[in-house]
């Protein structure tokens, strides 16, 4: 066992503040609802399911673990090949021999995102024809998954669903990966603000019609776009959005009752982190806003953190005198009874003082912590054996969290 | 590998966030520049790290000089957009274009389509350019991409436009562009990685997508961070006999402090070592292309980075 491992070991089971194994898990478990979020490359994935199993450790509850990721990153994270749509279980007996003692269940799924997209057009178009007439469109077979926050948005309404019916006690999403995590806030209001807008109703004239008689400033982009695109397109573009249009006091509504569920007391946040200096700005930002959007924050993940005996200053200095005296090797040769070559001293040196530099840094940023918020902090030791893309490495996560 | 690599004449360097990207678009635009060529680099993202990473302060729209031999520029949508009107029809660069752009603006919020084949319509600009006795402007583009995602949308952008629209100006215009990106002898990707398991899921990813998608080629992967030199058997046993107590005090007293935690570095430099050398072997099974080491530096990112990793590449893509 490494001396990396034997830490992890060490200390699973008892987070920063001393608490006791699945600390997280236990005060979460009340929870109805978990939004996992943070930038993309932190882990976000492997944590949300970790936490999925701590919650299921702690208590007698049915656990769905939701990942909106394209790569189907969670799927790797379980030890699972094609994992779907569908919901599937984790066996209690694999959680068992991976070192989980479950008390609850623990469900796998991924959002399909263009069936989310689809289901939602049948769902808020007023009729079946104008559902069908938007679905057989070109131009929403094109865009429906890079539309405004689209992604997030068949996100939130599929949590909206999932929470409403009721068949899982505590819902754990991991966030889509945005390029700014708070997008997954706005994109309720971006999106129906976006239907809503005034614009839209002036390209959705007949074939730009309204345009051209309400707005006399925008006669040179018609003439433009007649132009560079036929007039054939703009009056497809047209039917798009007009059709679109009938959505909107459907995904208004919706809007509504997803803030409402996000700021009720059954929901919390998860920030998950890095210390790398991006996500841990990105972090910051969320809590803000998630503050300013009087919504719960509950815990925060720091994840990857290098083993505090990094830095240890004495061992700075010997690394140092290692690294850079050319006299040492002939001293370790005389002391130790056997021929130390000199850049086996240098090199042993450099790699303490390489790690130290990026242990140091790390902890800088961790003294900034305190800014996100009086939460409790959860401290994720890098795991450098490979072992967190298995069952057994997620559990060992879920007792440090 | 590197002289192949260098006589395309787009390279887009792409990958997940946070994989080092703008520098090595930089060194890459350096070794351009130091292999004789007039180099631009393009930064896609609003960030602006590409420019500090070539050792200048933000650049703009119009291309400026930043290092011998290489210019660089900042993509703005709407910049571009109004560049576009200006060059295809004779609307005044800096006309009173506010409902129009308003109005583009909004599409281009909604439906990134536009925007997307805005940023690789001007690369493709760029790559057309010619000086007056006829020689292109840029011998090399290197272009400092979006997120993974991103840059299959900015690749396929010409592709799923040309389906679209099948008429109108837009549709002879897109052609050449989509031949572009598509031409492996002139345009490629290099893809940016870090040694995690899902830094490599997305990089194999994005390289199927790519060829799927895109049907775009990869000429080689970056794996950055990596801890290349193993650990030998000789530097455990030195950092072991050192802390051990027939030696300890006598240690402390010379080297002025207490070297047990070196074993600690040296446990963590031997577990990355190893680790790295497995994303690598998956990276290579799984991208079919060569896949190439960047060592973990911890300087910050710069000009001084920057050549040094310009240094490390043309070490090892000799």
């Amino acid at each position: 066992m490494s001396a990396v491992e034997r830490r992890a070991n060490e200390r699973r089971g008892t987070g920063p503040h001393g608490v006791t194994v699945f600390e997280m898990g236990s005060r979460l478990r009340q929870l109805e609802v978990i939004v996992c979020a943070g930038s993309g490359g932190v882990g976000k994935t492997t944590i949300s399911a970790a936490l999925a199993m701590a919650v299921a450790a702690a208590g007698d509850k049915r656990v769905l673990v939701l990942t909106v990721d394209p790569a189907k990153r969670l799927a790797t994270a379980l030890g699972m090949k094609g994992l779907g749509a569908d919901p599937v279980e984790i066996p209690r007996s694999k959680l068992r021999s991976a070192g989980l003692p479950p008390r609850g269940h623990v469900v796998a799924a991924t959002l399909d995102m263009k069936s989310a997209w689809d289901r939602l057009i049948e769902r808020y178009a007023p009729d079946a024809r104008t559902a069908e007439r938007i679905l057989r469109n070109r131009f929403y077979q094109q865009i429906s998954d890079a539309f405004v926050g689209s992604q997030e948005y068949a996100a939130m309404d599929t949590l909206y669903e999932l929470h409403q019916e009721g068949e899982y006690d505590c819902l754990i999403v991991d966030t889509p990966p945005s390029r700014n995590a708070l997008d997954f806030l706005e994109a309720p209001n971006r999106l129906s603000d976006y239907v809503g807008a005034r614009l839209l109703s002036w390209l959705a004239g007949p074939s730009g019609l309204g345009l051209r008689a309400m707005n006399f400033a925008a006669a040179p982009f018609l003439r433009l776009a007649d132009r560079l695109l036929g007039g054939e397109v703009l009056a497809e573009v047209g039917d798009f959005v007009r059709q679109l249009q009938q959505l909107y006091g459907g995904v208004q509504r919706r809007a509504r009752d997803v803030y409402r569920l996000l700021r009720s007391p059954a929901v919390g946040f998860v920030v998950v982190t890095s210390l790398d200096p991006a996500p841990f700005r990105e972090a910051e930002f969320f809590a803000t806003k998630l503050h300013e959007f009087t919504m719960p924050l509950r815990g925060i993940v720091v994840n990857r953190v290098l083993p505090d005996q990094l830095r240890d200053q004495g061992a700075v200095q010997a690394a140092t005198v290692l690294e850079e005296d050319g006299g040492v090797a002939t001293w370790l040769t005389h002391e130790l009874g056997h021929k130390v070559a000199a850049d086996t001293a240098h090199s042993v040196g450099a790699v303490y003082n390489t790690f130290h530099t990026l242990a140091d840094r790390d902890a800088r940023q961790l003294a900034r912590l305190h800014r996100l918020g009086d939460v409790p902090v959860s401290r994720i030791p890098l795991f450098t054996d490979d072992d967190v893309s298995e069952l057994q490495g997620l559990v060992r996560i879920a007792g440090l969290l | 590998m590197l002289d192949r690599l260098l006589r395309r004449r787009v390279i887009f360097v792409g990958g997940k966030g946070g994989t080092g990207k703008s520098t090595m678009a930089a060194a890459l635009a350096l070794l351009g520049a130091r292999a004789g060529k007039h180099v631009l680099a393009v930064d896609v993202d609003a960030k602006g790290d590409l420019a500090s990473a070539l050792g200048s302060h933000p650049t703009g729209f119009e291309p400026r000089t930043v290092q011998p031999g290489v210019s660089s520029l900042r993509l703005q949508p709407e910049e571009t957009f109004q560049e576009y009107l200006h060059i295809y029809f004779k609307v005044p660069r800096f006309a009173r274009l506010t409902p129009l752009a308003h109005v583009f603006d909004f599409i281009a919020t909604g439906v990134p389509g536009p925007r997307d084949m805005l940023v690789v319509g001007k690369i493709a600009y760029e790559q057309r350019r010619r000086q007056k006795n006829g020689r292109p402007l840029w011998d090399l583009i290197v272009v400092d991409s979006a997120a993974s995602g991103h840059l299959v949308a900015h690749l396929t952008a010409a592709h799923n436009m040309l389906t679209l629209v099948r008429g109108g100006l837009i549709h002879g215009q897109v052609e050449w562009i989509d031949e572009l990106v598509r031409d492996h002898g002139r345009s490629t990707v290099v893809i940016c990685a870090l040694p995690e398991e899902m830094a490599v899921v997305e990089a194999i990813e994005l390289n199927k997508r790519l060829k799927e998608e895109a049907g775009i080629a990869v000429d080689a992967c970056l794996l950055n961070r990596m801890v290349t030199a193993p650990v030998t058997a000789a530097q455990r046993r030195l950092a072991a006999e050192m802390s051990d107590d027939a030696h300890r005090a006598a240690v402390v007293e010379r080297l002025g402090g207490d070297p047990e935690p070196l074993a600690t570095a040296l446990d963590l430099a031997a577990n990355l070592h190893q680790t790295g050398r497995v994303r690598g072997g998956e990276l290579a099974a799984g991208l079919q292309c060569p896949v190439v080491d960047v060592p973990l530096t911890v300087a910050r990112p710069g000009l001084a980075t920057t050549r040094h990793v310009a240094d490390e590449l043309a070490a090892r893509m000799a």
